[in-house]
């Protein structure tokens, strides 16, 4: 019989302590508290970086057996079929680089071009963003959010809010920032959206992200969008800079069963493959502040004299 | 259980108790991805000692180590804290019940237990909004009542060492 394997020791007569029931209350209580905290007040984020600095280099040391499993069953698959992958790989990537290259190239003619045209007409110059690269280093195993972990944090200089890119699009935006790590919500998150550009039609409308990947939210039935049409940034929403490719249209239905068309995108980067990335700073920061709405102490004085 | 199991165990190492759950929420730290049918080993072990060390292990370890696990999964704080309490609660509460039982009998009693965190941790989620993870969630419980006698034994085994070591018996 398991009756041995149990602490049958007898219970301390006179200090026992709250019962279970009601330990349970409280914590329960304490928990509820906190996700509502979590969620309206935003005061719980010293306790979350607490644990996630010790729980930091735990993860990194646990990250390094996946890696080196996935790397070794790489090089235990056969060394040929590692090569011929990898040269394949770069005959892509210097295919994608002969076809970027002319793009390239006549994009610092162009910017000197847009300096030149803007100091003529008086405007202020272009803004231009810093970049730092970083790496992805897990999927956050929550099953409800779509949310990536990347290596580059608050000592590094990363802001909340800072747009996340890689060659093909957008990624999403840094949510949470740690000193030695953040987290990275993607556009495909139930939470996330952003605001895009049609780049045939000049149209500006908000993606949202959901169950069903990325959509186009509040399209009227009628609008100018199109099966194959790209989306991109429109530079106006302070976070990402212009003209950055988010998605494209895969799907308009017009059936009027809600009032709105239904438009589903497929997203430009697939978040599955990505393993670095270059994290933005959000152009809001260089942008002029916003002017004050409220009116001048002056000028209710002189309406106060007037009057007299 | 068989009849050779009347063997009296050594009493427990506080030390190990503690080390046992630190290294099951490593294993749960394995950052494999989203992998929805993954047991929860952190909550398979806080069990095993609710129920055979219940005044050293209680719901409030079950709560500090369910904010663990929260901030890992970037989840929203508390999630995992309320589950693992309620776990730890009905755990303490049928501890006496289930002491009667072979290991492979308390893992068919313990199934109720693992389901019923798993939809308070569900609730939580659909009143916040988010959407039905999908049906593979379910079978984590099986897999961690599977694993359930294997913990037994491994987690026991300390405690089943020979009083008296000697040349026979090392250990």
């Amino acid at each position: 019989m398991s009756q041995g394997t149990f602490d049958n020791t007898p219970p301390p007569f006179f200090r026992q302590g709250p019962s279970a029931l009601s330990k349970l209350s409280f914590f329960a209580a304490l928990a509820v508290f906190l996700m509502i905290a979590d969620t309206r007040l935003q005061i719980t984020q010293p306790l979350r970086t607490a644990f996630a600095i010790v729980l930091h280099p735990v993860q990194r040391v646990l990250l390094a057996p996946v890696q080196a499993w996935r790397s070794g069953s790489e090089y235990l698959v056969g060394l040929e079929r590692a090569l011929e992958r990898a040269t394949e790989r770069e005959a892509a990537a210097r295919r994608q680089l002969a076809a970027q290259s002319e793009r390239a190239l006549r994009v610092e003619q162009l910017e000197v071009e847009n300096s030149r045209l803007r100091s003529l007409i008086d405007l202020r110059p272009g803004l231009s963003v810093r970049s730092q690269p970083a790496q992805i280093l897990y999927e956050a195993s929550d099953p409800y959010t779509r949310k990536l972990i990347i290596d580059r944090g608050s000592t590094q200089g990363v802001v909340l809010a800072s747009p996340v890119i890689n060659e093909d699009g957008v990624l999403g935006q840094v949510t949470r920032v740690y000193p030695l790590s953040s987290e990275v919500t993607l556009l495909t998150d139930k939470d996330a959206a952003i605001l895009v550009l049609n780049a045939r039609s000049q149209a500006r409308s908000a993606a949202f992200g959901g169950l069903a990947g990325l959509e186009l939210r509040f399209v009227v039935v009628n609008a100018d969008v199109q099966v194959g049409d790209r989306l991109l940034t429109t530079g106006f929403d302070g976070v990402y800079p212009p003209g950055l490719p988010v998605a494209t249209v895969a799907l308009v239905d017009r059936k009027p069963d809600s009032g709105f068309a239904r438009v589903a995108l497929t997203p430009a980067v697939v978040p599955g493959s990505v393993r670095h990335v270059l994290v933005l700073e959000p152009i809001g920061v260089q942008m002029p502040p916003k002017p004050d709405s409220t009116p001048t102490e002056s000028t209710a004085k002189g309406r106060r004299g007037a009057r007299k | 259980m068989g009849r050779g199991d009347d063997q009296l165990l050594l009493p427990v190492n506080p030390w190990f108790i503690w080390l046992s759950l630190l290294v099951a929420l490593a294993l749960n730290l394995i950052p494999l991805g989203r992998l929805g049918a993954m047991p929860d080993f952190l909550a398979l072990v806080l069990v095993f000692w609710n129920l055979h060390q219940p005044r050293r292990v209680g719901v409030g370890a079950a709560f500090v180590f369910g904010l663990a696990m929260d901030v890992n999964a970037a989840a929203l704080l508390g999630q995992h804290a309320l589950a693992y309490s309620l776990l730890s609660y009905f755990a303490v509460s049928i501890h006496r019940r289930l002491s009667r039982f072979s290991p492979a009998a308390q893992a068919v009693q313990i199934l109720p237990l693992w389901y019923a965190a798993q939809t308070v941790s569900v609730l939580v989620h659909m009143v916040a909004g988010h959407a039905f993870p999908g049906w593979q969630i379910l079978l984590a419980p099986v897999f961690a009542s599977l694993l359930w006698p294997l913990a037994c034994a491994l987690l026991l085994a300390p405690q089943r060492r020979a009083p008296d070591p000697d040349m026979n018996r090392p250990l």
